[in-house]
């Protein structure tokens, strides 16, 4: 499965006024390939950091849906975060982890190790984590994903592929972050 | 007390990870149902967990040792400082005078001159007549757009 059909079944299931972090690099270019129209915080550096963010952002909002598109490495960056997760009060928070086990936008790198996300969450204390490694598969862990009280966590695992590179956008961290915030206030 | 203000900025999101020093604090957290307590396994995930809360509209701290400070330059420097979103860091001011172990002295010695090189405001509060500057401190963080690291003596967490 590529990364941009994953990124069209979780853009054909998120509403308008939920609330997406979308990881850097290849998660960010196939989520906004796939066009959402709900506000999305496109995440920038460090690594590592976006899980809580997201988390943050689901506390603080518990009206709103808060669905983190986590990319492996940068979520592999920080582990430690699902247990924080799997103990904070956030049913409004999932987690869809884009899983090629590779660093895609530096070359494509292995990711140390074999990590199962879905396998580290559950062990961690959350309730409901899954994986899917087909397109069909997916579709149905994604719709059970949004039907569960989170913190949840569905770990797609998808082929390598290259990744786009991307230019820099015109917008600096400031701007993106305000515009953001409207968005959502 | 401390609790009391955060209370007085608006913090009612507190992550923490505990130190000797700062049990009484998150006892305090834990038990008071006005704030959300979050439990972290690393103090990076602090700063994330604050900052997302300010881009979601709620005031949020994080509380733990000056090493954790240390260890989260990358995210205060890359999030807070780098996206100008504001949060209030509460650190017990481990390796000073005040303190009795060898492993600890190193943590003394080198945070300020880090937050200093880093350009970011930082407090050291003596004892509990200096407490006020906690909500100061987030005060002055909201008007800058910038995290404000406070870090504590012994004497002002007993």
């Amino acid at each position: 499965m590529k990364r941009l059909a994953l990124a069209k079944l979780v853009k054909a299931r998120v509403k308008a006024d939920d609330i997406v972090v979308c990881g850097l690099g290849a998660t960010e270019a196939a989520f906004k390939e796939a066009a959402p129209i709900n506000p999305t915080y496109y995440a920038s550096d460090p690594m590592g950091i976006w899980a809580s963010i997201a988390l943050g952002l689901a506390l603080a909002r518990p009206d709103r849906r808060v669905t983190l598109l986590a990319g492996d490495g940068d979520l592999l960056m920080n582990l430690q975060v699902l247990a924080t997760i799997a103990g904070a009060p956030a049913k409004n928070f999932r987690i869809v982890v884009f899983h090629n086990g590779a660093y895609s936008s530096t070359g494509g790198q292995p990711l140390a190790g074999k990590p199962s996300f879905s396998g580290v969450a559950k062990s961690v204390g959350f309730d409901w984590a899954r994986e899917a490694r087909t397109e069909e598969e997916a579709g149905k862990q994604l719709d059970a994903l949004f039907a569960q009280p989170g913190p949840a966590l569905l770990d797609v695992w998808l082929e390598d592929e290259p990744a786009p590179t991307e230019p820099p956008g015109p917008l600096s961290q400031v701007e993106v972050r305000t515009l953001f915030m409207k968005s959502i206030s | 007390m401390i609790l009391e203000q955060l209370k007085k900025a608006g913090i009612n999101l507190v992550a923490s990870l505990p130190d000797q020093w700062l049990g009484d604090l998150i006892r305090q957290c834990e038990a008071d149902p006005s704030i959300t307590h979050i439990r972290l396994a690393r103090e990076d995930d602090g700063v994330g967990i604050c900052a997302g809360a300010w881009l979601g509209g709620r005031k949020a701290a994080l509380v733990c040792q000056n090493s954790g400070v240390l260890l989260a330059v990358n995210a205060l420097g890359g999030i807070a400082f780098h996206h100008q979103i504001p949060l209030l860091v509460i650190a017990a001011h481990r390796g000073h005078w005040d303190d009795n172990q060898y492993y600890q002295m190193y943590k003394g010695r080198i945070c300020e001159p880090v937050l200093k090189a880093m350009g970011l405001p930082h407090w050291v509060i003596e004892g509990p007549e200096q407490l006020s500057i906690i909500s100061d401190a987030a005060r002055q963080a909201y008007l800058n757009r910038l995290p404000v690291v406070v870090l504590l003596r012994k004497k002002a967490l007993q």
